[in-house]
């Protein structure tokens, strides 16, 4: 046996005849494998709910509970462990029950004690096979989900832009309607009615309504792709520099500390450099909104094969677990009107996949959090 | 100063916007024509003198881009503005490089269309007036052949 499977396969041996469970557990000590011993089910079922198990090998004539019922109470309860019958030289049906009920193999006793060890090894393979086979599963699962969350990402996208531009021509026709009627209040004619400032206040409301509405709506539309924004080399940290020069007053306000951890490559993408400042400014002022006072920012920049990675870090109150699922969906914001619309990360989402980047979160509540960006060198498709 | 009437013609499909638009702009005292078409808007051209045509970019039919390219053939002088409730500035772009003015988007901040109609309207005051003296300068010659 070789020495892989010595101290990580655990082997449970069942008979009631106990000197042919010594023998045979003697003999398994010398190929390099250390079985435990039960007498009968019970006992094997009273070891397996303290010990898990990899294998069993399992009599099938025995008193109290039979090997087949034990076998199939194993399985119930213990499914990821395999398990050898061993059964009388004249009871093959029992080897066939037994593999029905969910065991590996049968072998029929007398047992070749190599012949045995073989097949321990091969049901303890099956168990590796299996595990690797789940977790390609659960890869799968995940890699679904996150294709899910990105298409309908992508189709949250086209439906709110279609909203915005529809809602735009109702909203222009209240604009000129409200612009109008105030025109006229405005007028000399008007001045004698009493109750003009009240008329001229709702008027004004409107006005700040539709103002409201028309930031939601522009700022929807405002990242389709613009045909003036040709692409060039973007210098990201530059451009992040840049970007830092209009938060100037936030930061300062907050007494920020910025921390720059940059590889002394070029650190220039072929991309979209208007869209990539508008990544860089939302992805920047959400920082700055997490932070306390003195808090810091630590940008990061790395190049990784063929791609660029832009790490945005701040150590400020973080996202709760709950909402990181969301925060890339429109609307979500946990802020009110004023402070944001809830469209920033969807925005910045949107842009990154058309630029054929990636964006990832980490966070935690209280010590802040980190949005990686991660975009190509040379977007191909783009360029 | 005593203002000078601009010509505004607005063409949209949105009839509830072209009334209160053009309230608006003749409330600031322009002068201002409708239509709610493209067809209908060459229709206005042909017997209307025009400056300013502000042109929706989204209409059934025939649209603003298609309407834009006509304009300009058979009125090159004629300033055009466009106008879109559409996000992308493509079209708009687009337009500008067939000779629009500018553009604005829906819903557009007044100031803005001020600003805009008065560059658009001064720009063919002045292309008028250039081409005025061209042609004086062209009769001049003429008469000094005789």
């Amino acid at each position: 046996m070789n020495k892989l499977y010595d101290n990580k396969l655990r082997l449970l041996i069942v008979d009631d005849e106990e000197g042919f469970r010594r023998t045979i557990a003697k003999r398994l000590a010398k190929r390099g494998l250390k079985p435990v011993q039960a007498s009968g089910g019970e006992e094997c079922l009273g070891i397996l709910k303290k010990t898990p198990m990899d294998v069993v090998v399992l009599d099938v004539k025995m008193p109290g509970i039979s090997g087949i019922d034990t076998l199939r109470l194993i399985k119930q309860e213990f499914a990821k462990t395999q398990v050898i019958l061993l059964t009388g030289n004249v009871a093959v049906s029992d080897g066939i029950e037994g593999i029905k009920s969910g065991a590996f193999d049968y072998l029929t006793k007398p047992v070749e004690i190599d012949h045995l060890v073989n097949k321990i090894k091969q049901a303890f393979e099956m168990i590796r096979l299996e595990e690797e086979k789940q977790k390609e599963l659960e890869y799968r699962a995940k890699l679904e989900k996150k294709m899910i969350d990105t298409e309908r990402l992508v189709s949250l996208g086209t439906m709110s832009t279609g909203i915005a531009h529809e809602i735009n021509n109702p909203l222009a026709i209240i604009n000129e309607s409200a612009g109008f009627m105030k025109q006229v209040i405005s007028t000399l004619e008007m001045s004698m009615f009493s109750q003009k400032d009240a008329l001229l206040m709702g008027i004004e409301k409107i006005e700040k309504g539709i103002k409201r509405a028309r930031k939601i709506t522009h700022q929807l539309l405002d990242h389709v792709k613009k045909p003036e924004s040709q692409f060039s080399e973007v210098n990201l940290k530059a451009l992040l520099y840049e970007t830092l020069g209009l938060l100037k007053k936030e930061l300062k306000d907050k007494n920020t500390t910025i921390n720059w951890k940059i590889d002394k490559k070029k650190n220039v993408v072929w991309s979209d450099p208007y869209q990539i400042r508008q990544v860089l400014m939302n992805l920047l002022s959400n920082a700055v909104h997490a932070l306390q006072k003195n808090g810091s920012i630590t940008l990061s920049i790395c190049e990784v094969n063929e791609d660029i990675i832009l790490e945005i870090k701040d150590n400020g109150i973080g996202i709760p677990k709950e909402n990181l699922s969301k925060i890339f969906d429109p609307f979500f914001t946990t802020k009110s009107f004023h402070e944001g619309t809830g469209l920033g990360l969807f925005v910045v989402h949107k842009i990154l996949s058309n630029l054929n980047g990636k964006i990832d979160v980490a966070s935690t509540v209280g010590k802040g959090t980190c949005f990686q960006v991660r975009l190509p060198k040379y977007d191909k498709s783009n360029g | 100063m005593i203002k000078i009437p601009a010509k505004v013609l607005i063409v949209d499909d949105e009839k509830d916007f072209v009334e209160m638009f053009s309230l608006r702009l003749e409330g600031q005292g322009e002068k201002v024509s409708t239509a709610y078409s493209g067809k209908d808007a060459l229709k206005v051209l042909e017997t209307t003198i025009i400056d300013v045509v502000i042109l929706d970019i989204r209409m059934p039919g025939m649209d603003g881009i298609d309407t834009l390219k006509q304009i300009k053939k058979l009125y090159p002088i004629v300033e055009v503005i466009l106008l879109t409730g559409h996000g992308s500035t493509e079209t708009a772009v687009e337009g500008m490089k067939l000779g629009a003015f500018d553009y604005l988007m829906k819903p557009a901040d007044f100031k803005d269309i001020k600003v805009k109609l008065e560059n658009a309207r001064k720009r063919k005051d002045e292309q008028e007036e250039r081409i005025r003296q061209a042609e004086a300068r062209f009769l001049l010659r003429r008469s000094g052949d005789v």
